[in-house]
This record gives C-alpha cells, sequence and structure tokens, in this order.
C-alpha cells in the first residue's frame, strides 16, 4: 500500500526542486516569487500561527460539510420520494446555487455573527447541493425489479428505504461527498474572509495586506495539502465502505 | 377441484385429481385477465385464467414469450393487480393481488441479488424484512448451504460467484422464505444445457425434502414435462390456458426420462400446442 504512493512524493519533490531551481536561476525577486525553500522555511517559523489557523478552518470545514452532507441527504431523498415536492422546491435550490456563494456571506456573518458558525453554515450551504442532487438521482435509478422483489418479501416504504434505495444511491452519494468536502473546504476559508481572527482564509488576507509573499505561499500550499487528505479520506471510506456499483 | 382453464370448444385433457376433495387448493384463480394501456392502446396481457395448485404440487408453465407468464406471476405475488372481476382465493380466502404481497414466496428471472450484501446476508433478507433478528435468521440458513452447494461461500459477494451459483443464491433466498406456494420464473434460463440438468434434479429433490407447492416458468418444454406434476400451455397474447396436462411419470425422475416413450408422448402433445400458438403469433406479428 505504502509503495504506491512513491510516485507521487516523487512527482512533488521533483515539483519543489524545479520551483527553486527556476526561481534561483532566473533570478525571480521574492516579491513575485519566493523560493520553495523560502516558503518551507516560513512554514516552520510560523508553525503555531498555522496550526491553529489549520486546528479553525478544518473545524469549520468538517462541521460545515458534515451538517450539509445530512441536510443534502435530507433533501435528496425526501426529492426522491416526492416528484412534487421536487417540482416546488428543486428550482429554489438551482436559484440558490445561481447566486454566487460570496453574495450571501455577508448576509450570513450579520445573522450568524463573527464566530465559527457563519463559516459553518457556508460550507454546509456548498456541500448541501451536489449531495441533495446526486443522492436524488441515485434513489432515483433504484432497479425497480429488486424494489418489487423486497415488496414480495412484505417490505414496506421505510424497508425499501434503508435496505434497497439507501445503499444503491451511495456510491452516487459518494461522489458528491467528495465534491462536497472540496467546496466546504473553500467555504470555510471564504467564509473567514466576512471578518474573524483565526483561521486559514484570514492567515491569507493578513499575507496579502503585508504582502508577505513567502507567507502567503504557505498558506496555499497548506491549504493544498489540507484539500487532498479530506479527498484521501473520502476515497478511503469510500474503498472501504462503499465499493461497489450499482447492478442494473 | 382442480380445474385447469378449459376452453369451450376444444378438446382439452381434463386434469385428473391430484388432491383429495379434503384439502383445499393452496390457490385457486378464476377470471383473472389483465390488460394493460387505454384505448387504442389497450394490450390483453392475460384472459379469463382458471388455476387451481394443490398443496405439494410442482406445476409447469410453459408458451411463446409475452404469453402473459411474467404478469401471472407478478399478480400471484402481490406486485399487480388483476383486472376487476377476477378472483384470486389463496389458503381459502377470496384476496385482492396486493393482499398477497409477503404471503408468496416469488423468485424473479434475474437472481437480483444486493452486491452490497455477502451471499448468507443476500439469503437471509426476506427473513429480516418478516422482522427476524440477523442471529436467528443466520441460525435458519447455516445448514442450507451445503444443500445449495454454497458451502463455503457465505461470506463472498454475489460478484465473486458464477451464475449458477448466483442462481442457487436466490433460490436459497425463496426457498428460506417460507411461503405456501412459491413462484420460479425461468430460474434456469440463463444456464448452459449441463448445468441446467443439474439444477433440474437438484430442484426436485429440494422440492420433495422440503414439501413446497411451487408454480415454475420456463420455455423449455423438455424441462417443464421434467420438472412438473402437470405442464400448463399458454396462448400467445392475448395469454390464455390453452392445454393442461398431467405428468404421471414416476418420481424420483432421472435423466434418462426424457427419453422414454411417456414422455416423448406428452412432448409431443405440449410442442403440437405450441407451435399451433406460435404460428398465430408470428402471424399476428407480422400482420399475415
Amino acid at each position: 500500500m505504502r509503495s504506491t504512493f512513491v510516485p507521487q512524493i516523487a512527482a512533488l519533490l521533483g515539483l519543489l526542486f524545479l520551483w527553486e531551481a527556476v526561481v534561483l536561476a532566473f533570478n525571480v525577486p521574492a516579491h513575485v516569487m519566493p523560493t520553495a525553500s523560502a516558503v518551507l522555511q516560513d512554514i516552520g517559523t510560523g508553525a503555531a500561527l498555522i496550526g491553529r489557523g489549520v486546528a479553525r478552518t478544518l473545524l469549520e470545514t468538517l462541521l460545515g460539510f458534515a451538517i450539509g452532507a445530512m441536510v443534502g441527504f435530507a433533501f435528496g431523498a425526501a426529492f426522491a420520494w416526492s416528484r412534487a415536492l421536487e417540482r416546488v422546491l428543486f428550482p429554489l435550490f438551482i436559484l440558490s446555487q445561481a447566486i454566487p456563494v460570496i453574495a450571501f456571506g455577508a448576509l450570513v456573518v450579520m445573522w450568524l455573527g463573527n464566530g465559527i458558525w457563519s463559516k459553518v453554515a457556508i460550507a454546509a450551504y456548498l456541500t448541501a447541493f451536489p449531495v441533495t442532487v446526486n443522492t436524488c438521482r441515485g434513489m432515483r435509478s433504484v432497479d425497480p425489479q429488486r424494489v418489487a422483489l423486497l415488496r414480495s418479501f412484505g417490505a414496506g416504504d421505510w424497508r425499501v428505504f434503508w435496505s434497497l434505495q439507501v445503499p444503491f444511491a451511495l456510491p452516487s452519494i459518494m461522489a458528491a461527498l467528495k465534491l462536497g468536502i472540496s467546496l466546504g473546504l473553500i467555504g470555510a476559508i471564504v467564509g473567514e474572509w466576512f471578518g474573524d481572527t483565526v483561521g486559514l482564509g484570514i492567515l491569507l488576507l493578513q499575507a496579502m495586506y503585508m504582502e508577505n509573499m513567502p507567507r502567503l505561499w504557505a498558506v496555499i500550499l497548506v491549504c493544498g495539502v489540507i484539500g487532498i487528505a479530506l479527498y484521501a479520506l473520502m476515497e478511503a471510506i469510500e474503498r472501504r465502505w462503499v465499493w461497489w456499483r450499482p447492478e442494473l | 377441484m382442480m380445474a385447469g382453464g378449459a376452453m369451450p370448444g376444444r378438446t382439452i385433457p381434463q386434469p385428473v385429481e391430484a388432491v383429495p376433495e379434503t384439502a383445499p387448493p393452496i390457490v385457486e384463480l378464476a377470471n383473472v385477465s389483465k390488460t394493460f394501456g387505454q384505448g387504442r392502446q389497450e394490450v390483453s396481457a392475460l384472459e379469463h385464467i382458471r388455476l387451481a395448485i394443490g398443496r405439494g404440487e410442482f406445476v409447469t408453465v410453459v408458451g411463446p414469450s409475452g404469453c402473459g407468464k411474467s404478469t401471472l406471476f407478478n399478480i400471484l405475488a402481490g406486485l399487480t393487480e388483476a383486472d376487476p372481476g377476477a378472483s384470486i382465493r389463496y389458503g381459502g380466502q377470496p384476496r385482492a393481488a396486493k393482499e398477497l404481497l409477503g404471503k408468496v414466496a416469488f423468485m424473479p428471472q434475474r437472481d437480483l441479488l444486493l452486491p452490497w450484501r455477502r451471499v448468507v446476508d443476500n439469503a437471509i433478507l426476506p427473513l429480516q424484512v418478516e422482522g427476524m433478528s440477523r442471529a436467528e435468521a443466520l441460525k435458519r440458513a447455516a445448514p442450507m448451504f451445503p444443500e445449495f452447494g454454497l458451502a463455503g461461500f457465505e461470506k463472498h459477494y454475489p460478484h465473486q460467484l458464477s451464475g449458477g451459483m448466483r442462481q442457487r443464491v436466490a433460490l436459497m433466498r425463496t426457498f428460506l422464505f417460507e411461503r405456501d406456494l412459491t413462484l420460479l420464473d425461468e430460474p434456469f434460463g440463463a444456464l448452459d444445457a449441463l448445468t441446467r440438468s443439474l439444477m433440474q434434479r437438484w430442484l426436485l429433490e429440494v422440492w420433495q425434502r422440503h414439501q413446497r407447492t411451487i408454480l415454475f416458468i420456463t420455455h423449455d418444454v423438455d424441462e417443464a414435462i421434467f420438472l412438473g406434476d402437470r405442464v400448463v400451455v399458454m396462448t400467445a397474447r392475448p395469454g390464455r390456458i390453452k392445454l393442461v396436462l398431467d405428468v404421471k411419470l414416476p418420481r424420483p425422475r432421472d435423466a434418462e426420462i426424457v427419453t422414454s416413450p411417456e414422455f416423448i408422448q406428452i412432448k409431443r402433445q405440449v410442442l403440437a400446442a405450441i407451435e399451433e400458438e406460435s404460428l398465430k403469433s408470428f402471424q399476428q406479428a407480422t400482420g399475415g
């Protein structure tokens, strides 16, 4: 298992070396592009601050993701269950997604305050949409013959839902969750821009105002690592628990 | 009284009493019709089906494609309502089709195993639907694995099994769902000839040991005669019962029986009836 990551790690190291070499070779000024070593050094010196930012942003992301996933699942299941409900509410969902989340940012802060919950709300809002769509689609595509079979065993709606529709939709829900966790991270970082004192989004803003290039790149790198780690986590969950593909 | 949809004006060998008068049939259908669609698109799938099946009987149904066999099964499984005016008596009680949900063990053509459940969990699914705990259901299922040729495969997933094994899992699931009537819809249709013949003999053994009542759909005339106490021949659309033949071949039946004169004699009658029907449906299809 470990050996499979060797090429990826080698590629990453290669990229860092290339970065370092290009910046040095072309004598790029530090305020345009710092060297890779300067960025890594900044991660070292700012470790405590960045660590606190990571903890906060990660918490916002995971809380928002969890809430968004649950809300999305509930709405997706409800839409799959009732076409009428879908017809009434789904256009509102589309409309809400057509408005960029930034436009809601200020509103969310005014409602939920400057603390963690406004970021959680934005992360949840971004996660919920793909989960809703894929839950509904996954449950709609359930094999009618398998539904008939369960009914012939005397199964009621609830049993068909949990024993058939949910597992049938899970691969499709899982795909949405992978997208949703990335969106959740974006939501958390963007949410912090509307005002807070800790978090990776705040570190980005501070680095921008102070024109601290190494710090800016340090935070960008850290955001990337978190994004990859969260995605890898979802992949691992999928491989372990949602490995099947619906047979039709 | 064992009744087999007699059509007026045709010479039809009347079925002989297969069960004593005192034991009422498990299921008794009279005037069961089913029409799909409305107006000009109206299609009559079943017409005036009259059929009774006694306890412990093995009845096979053959007929050309599109003769409504599967519609008949869906009605008996409770999944489709018959047209108004139908009479369905199950266990002596008049029933609407939907009241049969959960009362008849139904095995569709495809195995329909759930890919996320292990073999054992697929097999006990109907027991869990009934409300039995998993532990209890597992205890009930455990001794059946060797009998169904699945010993050692309990923990496998369906995609790891061959088609024949998947079919046996589906059969085991159906047999674990102990009901007065078991409906098998072409369970061996997708299997190769050798596996199929093995499975037929095996099914007869299981049927005798478990003393189930089976209604079995097939396209294969040999299979219908080899397995059945009675063979029901259905007509092309609209599906009616054209012929009901008693198969008085001794049991247990072995593979050679298909070459015996008695077998050939029955087969000739069934084939003649089917031939007539296939021709009719072919003419319908070609507008001739």
